[in-house]
């Protein structure tokens, strides 16, 4: 009761077929995503669209204006891959964990600390030579983000305590901690809000396409998803992790090492996060301020559980997510909408997610329900 | 000082305690409720613009009530009837709900985060004739709004419901196994529609007390992660009445002493606001060591 039941991940993956070649996988793993995802996609479209003609707006038009808003110009394809950045770490960082049945959702605040940590540590690199004052912030960041999980990894590993609420929980100390360590040591002066100083110039990875904000920091996400999908695929933990994702206690009866991918699983999600943040403070914000995470951490997890964990999937929905969220933070320059629209959107998508659409059944039940009440 | 810290302990902790109630009835009912900050603000603003139209206070309440009630069915629905996973159906809850009332109050009300209610009215104090110059005591229980008085009403009542009523066995049975529940007939959809609802409900009322009390008017982030706060109440009071709303206080003064500390200065206010957090984190670990070993016992 006192919730040390343990949860599995919110959605079950798909099977991973053993001999079928590359190319024909990708693609009908590809058609999958695009069944599990279409779905809660069309419905928040819908909600969306409710909410936007009760109001007073043609919903076309909008969702007409959000679309060249993202996709329009070769400036604004670059907007929306800044903005997919940081959600494509998060959504990996998701996946890895809740293939093993680890339901973290305490990337948000890996990510967060990742940040700060990055931040920190970038604003004092005018000294060190090129290469390496990139390296060394990004070091930090990810063992700050490791560090945040480490706590409810090794609870949920070694003593079963549900690893959803003590990893909700520090996202929270976490956010606290930041806020306190920012106004008490790290607040740069002469800021009206509390924010660190910026990172220095050479600590700051490169833009792919300047002027545009893009960074290195998307060369680094799709890397760690390529890992990510090779690990899982080839390695013998990465084999583990699926095994004890889909059936625990026969793991633990097969003598798998379910506590080692229990702990790796948690620690690894927040090692990603940690490196999302520092990817993110030092490609495109380039310093930590109080809200630094737009609830990257959650879009995260949407777009995985959409993706049900398939890395090309994960990489459409980041593309999707960020081109809501760049589409939102301009659209409102043209027409008089709220950037609020593009939360109703996100949030619905993720609900929907893990809901289960069985009204086709419903149909099949009645019938068996007629079947028998007939004498 | 120490009767003004009390008394502002006392006002914090009604909108904890009201939530986390609600919470902890629809966790004994099996489900974890994420979004009672999402039925908080909610409640929030039904109250704040209900009040204002009536300029009746209880109408407000009422109003939030309600739509607090209908706001906690419908996220059920989604958990029960949909299978959604409750976590993940109530973050993404939290973030449609507060994206809905943040769009709303630009697109229709046309003000940015905070909205000024004309003609609304705040609930009562209700001041004890006689009790209110007793120290201590007087700060304890004087000059309270009525939502204060229905808290400590509903502590032993929600005990009594859950421990000697039929609904409340038949709630308990369904948190405790929902198939075995089900074997033997219950309806445990409903019964669990019928905890989100209570939630829903009780979470709308504390975000009734938060723009109906002090201030008297409504802010998008007025609640202030209090919906999590809650969470973490009723997961340290283990779901029951009484341990979950003397965990409010506990969170409730934690809250006030932090406002305290800031006006004196040299303490930060977001340490302090970790410490709930903290709490839950080691009576998890601690319930769940300790289970673990007792379980492996009991199995050798």
């Amino acid at each position: 009761m006192t919730g040390t039941a343990t949860q599995g991940a919110p959605v079950a993956p798909e099977p991973t077929e053993a001999s079928t070649p590359v190319g024909r996988r990708a693609a009908t793993a590809l058609g999958r995503v695009a069944r599990h995802a279409g779905v809660p996609v069309v419905l928040a479209l819908a909600i969306g669209a409710l909410v936007l003609a009760v109001t007073g707006n043609d919903p076309l038009e909008v969702y007409g204006r959000l679309l060249s808003e993202a996709f329009g110009t070769p400036s604004r394809i670059n907007a929306t891959l800044a903005a997919t950045t940081p959600i494509l770490f998060t959504a990996v960082a998701a996946a890895f964990a809740y293939r093993a049945g680890a339901f973290t959702v305490g990337v948000e605040g890996s990510f967060v600390l990742g940040g700060l940590t990055a931040s920190v540590i970038g604003s004092q690199m005018a000294d060190v030579p090129p290469v390496l004052s990139v390296l060394l912030p990004l070091l930090g960041a990810t063992i700050a983000g490791g560090l945040v999980a480490v706590i409810p990894g090794i609870l949920r590993a070694w003593w079963g305590v549900d690893e959803v609420v003590t990893t909700l929980m520090f996202n929270f100390i976490v956010t606290g901690l930041a806020g306190w360590s920012v106004q008490s040591f790290f607040l740069a002066k002469g800021q009206a809000n509390s924010s660190t100083e910026y990172v220095t110039e050479n600590a700051e990875l490169p833009a792919l396409a300047p002027p545009g904000q893009t960074s290195i920091g998307l060369v680094i996400g799709l890397v760690i998803l390529i890992a990510y999908a090779v690990w899982m695929r080839y390695s013998t933990l990465g084999f583990e992790f699926r095994a004890v994702g889909s059936a625990p206690r026969f793991s633990a009866a097969q003598g798998l090492r379910v506590k080692t991918v229990l702990a790796t699983a948690l620690i690894g999600a927040g090692v990603i996060g940690g490196i999302g943040g520092g990817s993110h403070a030092l490609g495109l914000v380039h310093r930590y301020s109080e809200g630094f995470s737009a609830n990257f951490g959650f879009t995260g997890i949407a777009i995985a559980l959409l993706a049900r964990f398939n890395p090309i999937g994960i990489l459409v929905g980041a593309i999707l997510f960020g081109a809501l969220n760049s589409a939102g933070a301009t659209v409102q320059l043209f027409i008089d909408l709220p950037v609020q629209i593009i939360d109703v959107l996100q949030g619905t998508v993720m609900i929907f997610a893990v809901a289960v659409f069985t009204l086709p059944k419903l149909r099949r039940l009645r019938a068996a329900r007629a079947e028998w009440k007939r004498p | 000082m120490i009767d003004l810290l009390l008394a502002s302990a006392i006002t914090l902790s009604v909108p904890l305690v009201l939530a986390a109630l609600g919470g902890a009835i629809h966790r004994r009912s099996g489900t974890v409720n994420i979004g009672l900050e999402a039925h908080m603000i909610l409640g929030a603003l039904i109250g704040a613009v209900v009040s204002g139209a009536t300029g009746n206070w209880a109408a407000g309440a009422l109003a939030g009530l309600v739509a607090g009630a209908l706001s906690g069915l419908l996220m059920n629905l989604v958990i029960t009837r949909l299978k959604g996973n409750e976590i993940i159906v109530g973050l993404g809850y939290n973030i449609v709900m507060f994206g809905v009332i943040g769009y709303v109050l630009r697109a229709v009300f046309g003000v940015s985060g905070t909205l000024q209610v004309d003609g609304l009215q705040r609930m009562p104090k209700l001041v004890i004739p006689g009790v209110a110059d007793v120290p201590i005591l007087g700060a304890l229980i004087s000059g309270k709004d009525p939502l204060f008085w229905l808290c400590v009403v509903l502590v032993p009542v929600l005990a009594w419901l859950l421990r000697s009523t039929t609904w409340g066995v038949r709630l308990r049975a369904t948190g405790a196994s929902e198939p075995a529940s089900a074997s033997l007939g219950l309806r445990t959809l409903a019964i669990r529609d019928g905890a989100g609802i209570v939630a829903g409900a009780l979470a709308a009322l504390g975000g009734v007390a938060l723009s109906l009390g002090t201030v008297g008017l409504f802010n998008e982030n007025m609640t202030a992660g209090r919906g999590y706060v809650a969470l973490a109440a009723f997961y340290f009071g283990r779901s029951k009445p009484l341990p979950t709303a003397l965990a409010c206080l506990l969170f409730g003064f934690f809250d006030a002493l932090q406002i305290r500390l800031q006006t004196v200065g040299g303490f930060n206010a977001d340490i302090i606001s970790t410490l709930p957090y903290i709490a839950v984190v080691v009576v998890l670990a601690f319930t769940g060591i300790r289970q673990h070993y007792r379980g492996a016992r009991a199995l050798s």
